[in-house]
C-alpha cells in the first residue's frame, strides 16, 4: 500500500513472527498501547455497573499501572530497550499474573495488539536471564521432570483414579488425557468423565504412559523444558492411533490445542488428532442423542468461564512476515481474538439439565474474571488466587446462585478452598461430575 | 528536588506502606509513552519524564495531606486519573510525586434528584450503566468510555449526545478541589452544605478555576468528588450482544433508533442539522470523519487500509452524511413524531436514509476512542471549535487544506473536513480536527502542524478550545485575551506560587518550543527569557 500511494515515506520492512522466544517481536505492540486500559476494563458495552468493572484480577489486587497489562507493556518495551533491569518488584509483577487473556481480547476489542504473546514472551525472557521463574515454581518444575506429575507423586499411583467399573480400552478413537489433578487430586473429574463416556456408548483409552502436560512448566517461561514435553507427548499421542483427544481439565486443553503447536512451531490442524475438552465432546453427544440429561438438578447455578477453555481456546497457527507502513503486515495475519472460544457448550449443557435455573454472573465469557489459580499462579502468590477467587464469589452471591459449576479442577480447587475458608453457602462442582449426576437418572 | 526518605516515610503515614512506591519499575509503569494519545511526538520525548514515586490515596483528606507534604517540601506532584489523556497529564519534571487517583472511585446515585457523585477514580461506562438502570443518562465524552468522568469533564467530554445533553461542563455540580497547598474549596451547594446538588458558587462561580476553558491538567490542583447533573432516558434496556471484538447494544427499536443519511452538499448537512435543532427532535447529530466508516468496518488494520485506498479527494468531497440518533424520551409515540419530522426534514433537504443497524456501537455507553488508534497508531485531535452551526463549518476545510502541507507524516485522509455536529439543539455547532500518523516515521512536523494549527485558528479567528495548557501560551494569549496569557499566570501565581501543582503547565508548551531545535524556526511570537527550563 505504501508504495502506491504517492504522499507517503517508503519505509522498509521488518521481519516479525509471533515467536515468544524472541521478546523483540514484540516491540511493536508494546510501543503500541495507549493506557485505554481495554485489557483491564470489562467490554464496555457489557460493563454491568459501578460493581465488578474490571477484568484484570492482577490490576485489581495490585493497582499499581505495573500490574495492568498497560504497565506490563511499558516495563517489557523498556526491558527490551536496554533501558530498565529486572530486579524483585519486576519478577513479581510479570509473575504476579495469571495470564488469563482477559487483556488479550479486551485489547483486540480495538487494537490488535498480542498483549498475551507479550507475557508470555516477557516470562520467557526472565528464565532466559536468569531471573525466573518463582522459586515456588522451580519445585514443581523439579517434580514434573523428575516423576512427570505436578505433585511430585509416584507415577504407580497416576491411574488410582480408576476404580471399579470404569474400563478404558486398549485402544480406542477417543483417548481421555486425565492431567495430573484429576488423577492424583481430584479423582470425582475423572471418575465422572469416564461415567459419561461409558453412558455415550464411547470406548476410550489412556495414555499408556501419561506424564503431566507441563502447564506449569510452559506458563513460566521454562520453554525448553515445556517443549521437550510437548514433543513427548504429541509422539505418545500420536503413536496410540487415537483420532480425538478429550481432556477434562481446561489448562490442559489449551496445552495440547493451543501451546503445543505453538511450542512445536506448527498449526493445530497439523498435530494430526482432534483436541476437544469434555464440554465439546458432551455438547456433541448431548446434540446426536447419545447422551440424555434425564435426572434433575433444583438449584439455582451460574457458570465459571475457565480462561483456558474460553478465551484462551482459540487454535494457533504460526505466522511469520514482514511489518511496514502504519505497522501494516503481511501476509494477511488471522489474530486470535478469544471470540470462538468455548463458551456456548457448557451453558447449553447445563441449560439441558431439568431442573437447573442457569444465571450468568456479570461478567461473563471473554468478559469473566478469572479465578485466580491457574498458569502458575497459585503456587507463587496464593495469596492473589484466594483474592481473585473472593473476588469471583462476590459475583456468585451477588446473582444468587446456590452452585457454582466451572469445567477446569485448577477452577474448581481455588473456589472450594476459598468457600471453605469464608465459610459461605455455595457448592462448587465441575461440570463433569454435574453431567455425571444428571445422566445417571 | 528529589523525594528523601524523610518525605517518603511521611507520604507513607498517610496512605500506608502499600500504596506507595518509588521502585523504578512501579514508575516506568507511569511513562506516558511511547504509544497513545499525542504519544510518539516530540511533545511526550522532550517534556515527558517517569514519575520519582507513585501515591495512591483514597480520601479526599489523604490528597491534602500529601500535597500539604509536597508543598512544604517543594516537591512537584502531577494529579493522575487514567493516565489515557497523553503526555499532557504526565510528569513534566524529573522525581515528581504521581497521584494516581484510581482508588478514589466512589460513586453515589441519587435518583430522586437526578445526579451521580463519583470520585476522580470512576470512569463512564458504569457511570452510564448504573444511570440507564435508573432511568437517566449522561453524556460519553469522546475521550472515551475509559475516561474518568471528573478528568473528562474538567477538561471538555462532549459527544454527539450533547445534542441534546448539551456541554458537558454545564452539568457539573458540587465540587470539591484540593488546592495546590492544601487547602480545600467546595463549589456549588457543598459549600453550604454536605449537597452537591447544585453547581453555582454562592459567590463568583469558581467552576472557572478547575477548569477553565477547556482544562487546565491538574496546574490548579486536584479535584476528588464532583456531582454530575444526569437527565432522564427512556425506560427499555439496552441488550448487550455480540463476542468481542464485534459487540453492541441492541436498540429497542420504538425507542431508540439511529439512522444515517446521504445528503447532496454541504449546504444541506448544515440545513439538516439546523432544522432538526429548530424542531427540537433527535438525541444525536452528527457527521463523523469518513475515515471512521471504515474503522467501523474494518476486520483489522490490514483491511481499512484495502478500504481507505480506494478513496480520493473527489469521493471525499462529495459525500455528505448526517447520523441522527433518535430517542422516544417520553414515549414510543413521541419517537414517531420526531421520526416523521425528521424524514420531512430529509425531504426537504435531499437527504436519503441508508440502512442502518438497530444497535449502538458506540456514544450510547461506549466510546470507541481506543479503535482510533487501530489505523496508524499515532493520534491527537489538535482542535476542537464550538461557534454556530454555519460557523463550525469554515474550520474543518481550513484545516484539511494545512493538513496538506504536513501530509506526510499525517495520514491521508483526502482532505476528509473532520468531526461536525450539533449540540445543544443546533444553538452550538462542533468542529473537531483528529490527525494520525506512525510513530515510526519522523514525526517532526506533526509537531510543527500542532502549533501552526493554532496560528491559523489566530489567522481565521475561530475561536479554539485548545488554548493555554495545550499550546504556547505567549502564542495564543495575547491573541485571545488580549491578556489571557497574564491572566492564565496570576491565577497560577496566587493559588500555586511555587508552581508544585504540575509544573511547568500552563507554560509546558512554551517549554517545548524552547526545547525542541525543530520548533525554533516556527517561533514567530514573542515570550519571556525567564521561561521555567
Amino acid at each position: 500500500m505504501s508504495n502506491k500511494l504517492k504522499v507517503r515515506y517508503y519505509k522498509p520492512k521488518s521481519d516479525i513472527a509471533l515467536d515468544i522466544t524472541d521478546i523483540q517481536n514484540f516491540v511493536y505492540d508494546m510501543s503500541r498501547c495507549i493506557k485505554c486500559k481495554g485489557c483491564t476494563w470489562v467490554d464496555h458495552t457489557y460493563m454491568p455497573g459501578a460493581k465488578f468493572m474490571t477484568r484484570c484480577p492482577s490490576a485489581t489486587k495490585y493497582e499499581f499501572d505495573a500490574y495492568g497489562a498497560y504497565g506490563k507493556m511499558r516495563i517489557g518495551h523498556a526491558m527490551a530497550e536496554g533501558v530498565l533491569e529486572w530486579n524483585d518488584k519486576a519478577l513479581e509483577i510479570i509473575y504476579a499474573c495469571t495470564l488469563c487473556g482477559a487483556c488479550d481480547v479486551g485489547c483486540k476489542r480495538n487494537l490488535d495488539l498480542e498483549v498475551e504473546l507479550t507475557l508470555e514472551a516477557l516470562r520467557v525472557k526472565a528464565v532466559k536471564d536468569g531471573v525466573g521463574p518463582m522459586p515456588a515454581h522451580k519445585k514443581i518444575a523439579d517434580n514434573i521432570v523428575k516423576k512427570h506429575n505436578f505433585y511430585g507423586s509416584a507415577q504407580k499411583d497416576r491411574t488410582g483414579w480408576i476404580t471399579k467399573g470404569i474400563t478404558p480400552a486398549k485402544k480406542a478413537d477417543v483417548l481421555y488425557f486425565v492431567g495430573c489433578t484429576a488423577s492424583y487430586v481430584n479423582k470425582e473429574i475423572s471418575q465422572s468423565t469416564a461415567k459419561i463416556f461409558k453412558a455415550s456408548g464411547t470406548d476410550f483409552m489412556l495414555m499408556p504412559n501419561e506424564w503431566c502436560c507441563g502447564n506449569t512448566l510452559f506458563s513460566v517461561g521454562m520453554l525448553d523444558e515445556a517443549k521437550a514435553l510437548a514433543e513427548r507427548n504429541v509422539e505418545e499421542m500420536r503413536k496410540t492411533g487415537a483420532k480425538t483427544l478429550v481432556t477434562s481439565c481446561a489448562e490442559g486443553y489449551r496445552m495440547w490445542k493451543v501451546d503445543y503447536p505453538k511450542l512445536l512451531n506448527i498449526s493445530t490442524a497439523d498435530l494430526g488428532f482432534e483436541v476437544l475438552h469434555l464440554v465439546e465432546f458432551v455438547d456433541e453427544k448431548i446434540k446426536d442423542g447419545a447422551l440424555k440429561m434425564k435426572k434433575p438438578f433444583d438449584t439455582r447455578m451460574t457458570y465459571h468461564d475457565a480462561c483456558s477453555l474460553s478465551r484462551l481456546s482459540e487454535p494457533w497457527t504460526p505466522w511469520e512476515g514482514k511489518r511496514g507502513w502504519m505497522g501494516c503486515v503481511e501476509p494477511r495475519l488471522r489474530r486470535r481474538r478469544g471470540t470462538n472460544g468455548v463458551y456456548s457448550q457448557p451453558r447449553e449443557i447445563l441449560k439441558a439439565i431439568p431442573g437447573v435455573n442457569l444465571i450468568e454472573m456479570p461478567r461473563t465469557r471473554e468478559n469473566a474474571y478469572c479465578c485466580g489459580a491457574g498458569r502458575g499462579t497459585k503456587e507463587a502468590f496464593p495469596e492473589f488466587a484466594r483474592f481473585s477467587a473472593n473476588h469471583r464469589l462476590e459475583e456468585v452471591k451477588e446473582v444468587g446462585a446456590e452452585t457454582l459449576v466451572t469445567a477446569c479442577p485448577w477452577c474448581k480447587n481455588n473456589f472450594t478452598q476459598a468457600v471453605k475458608a469464608n465459610g459461605d453457602d455455595v457448592q462448587v462442582l465441575d461440570i463433569s461430575e454435574v453431567i455425571c449426576a444428571s445422566i445417571k437418572g | 528536588m528529589a523525594i528523601s526518605k524523610e518525605i517518603y516515610s511521611v507520604l507513607e503515614t498517610i496512605v500506608g506502606t502499600e500504596y506507595i512506591s518509588d521502585d523504578p519499575v512501579i514508575c516506568e509503569a507511569y511513562r506516558s509513552g511511547p504509544g497513545g494519545y499525542e504519544n510518539g511526538l516530540g511533545y511526550e520525548r522532550v517534556m515527558t519524564t517517569i514519575p520519582g514515586c507513585v501515591i495512591m490515596p483514597r480520601t479526599t483528606e489523604e490528597v491534602q495531606k500529601i500535597v500539604r507534604v509536597c508543598y512544604r517540601n517543594d516537591v512537584p506532584y502531577v494529579p493522575y486519573s487514567t493516565g489515557f489523556y497523553g503526555p499532557r497529564s504526565h510528569p513534566h519534571v524529573e522525581e515528581a510525586l504521581l497521584i494516581d487517583l484510581k482508588r478514589m472511585n466512589d460513586f453515589v446515585l441519587d435518583e430522586k434528584h437526578f445526579y451521580v457523585e463519583v470520585g476522580p477514580g470512576m470512569v463512564y461506562s458504569p457511570i452510564q450503566q448504573e444511570c440507564m438502570d435508573h432511568g437517566a443518562y449522561v453524556v460519553i465524552g469522546g475521550g472515551g468510555a475509559q475516561a474518568s468522568a471528573i478528568a473528562n469533564l474538567i477538561g471538555d467530554g462532549w459527544s454527539p449526545l450533547s445534542h441534546r445533553i448539551g456541554l458537558p461542563h454545564r452539568r457539573i455540580l458540587g465540587t470539591e478541589l484540593v488546592l495546590p497547598d492544601g487547602e480545600l474549596i467546595k463549589t456549588g451547594s457543598l459549600a453550604t452544605s454536605d449537597d452537591p446538588f447544585w453547581g453555582e458558587s454562592p459567590g463568583p462561580d469558581l467552576r472557572g478555576l478547575l477548569r477553565g476553558y477547556t482544562g487546565v491538567r491538574g496546574c490548579l490542583g486536584i479535584v476528588t468528588r464532583m456531582a454530575i447533573k444526569t437527565l432522564p432516558f427512556q425506560p427499555e434496556r439496552l441488550e448487550p450482544t455480540g463476542i468481542s471484538p464485534n459487540t453492541a447494544l441492541a436498540l429497542p427499536e420504538k425507542r431508540i433508533k439511529w439512522i444515517n443519511f446521504v445528503v447532496p452538499s454541504k449546504e444541506a448537512q448544515v440545513k439538516a442539522m439546523k432544522e432538526i435543532g429548530h424542531a427540537e427532535i433527535g438525541g444525536a447529530v452528527t457527521k463523523v470523519p469518513l475515515f471512521w466508516r471504515a474503522i467501523a468496518k474494518a476486520e483489522d488494520k490490514e483491511h481499512f487500509w484495502e478500504m481507505w485506498g480506494q478513496e480520493n479527494e473527489e469521493t471525499i468531497a462529495n459525500f455528505f452524511i448526517v447520523r441522527v440518533l433518535l430517542i422516544g424520551y417520553t414515549s414510543e409515540e413521541q419517537m414517531e413524531y420526531d421520526e416523521r419530522v425528521l424524514m420531512d426534514i430529509m425531504k426537504e433537504v435531499g437527504g436519503e436514509a441508508r440502512r442502518t443497524k438497530p444497535s449502538d456501537e458506540s456514544w450510547i455507553k461506549n466510546a470507541d476512542s481506543a479503535g482510533m488508534w487501530l489505523m496508524c497508531g499515532g493520534y491527537v485531535s489538535v482542535d476542537y471549535v464550538i461557534e454556530t452551526l454555519s460557523q463550525a463549518t469554515e474550520h474543518g476545510p481550513a484545516y484539511a487544506e494545512l493538513k496538506k502541507k504536513y501530509t506526510p507524516p499525517l495520514m491521508p485522509d483526502y482532505g476528509d473536513p473532520g468531526w461536525f455536529q450539533s449540540f445543544e439543539l443546533g444553538h452550538q455547532g462542533y468542529s473537531e480536527f483528529l490527525v494520525y500518523w506512525d510513530q515510526d516515521d519522523d514525526t517532526d512536523k506533526v509537531d510543527q502542524f500542532y502549533v501552526d494549527t493554532s496560528k491559523m485558528n489566530i489567522k481565521h479567528r475561530f475561536y479554539t478550545s485548545l488554548l493555554g495548557p495545550h499550546q504556547p501560551l505567549y502564542l495564543t494569549g495575547p491573541k485571545y485575551g488580549p491578556n489571557y496569557h497574564h491572566y492564565m499566570l496570576k491565577v497560577k501565581n496566587e493559588f500555586d506560587p511555587k508552581w508544585m501543582s504540575h509544573p511547568p503547565v500552563p507554560l509546558a508548551h512554551d517549554v517545548f518550543v524552547e526545547r525542541a531545535p525543530w520548533m525554533h524556526n516556527m517561533k514567530d511570537w514573542e515570550s519571556p527569557e525567564d521561561l521555567p527550563k
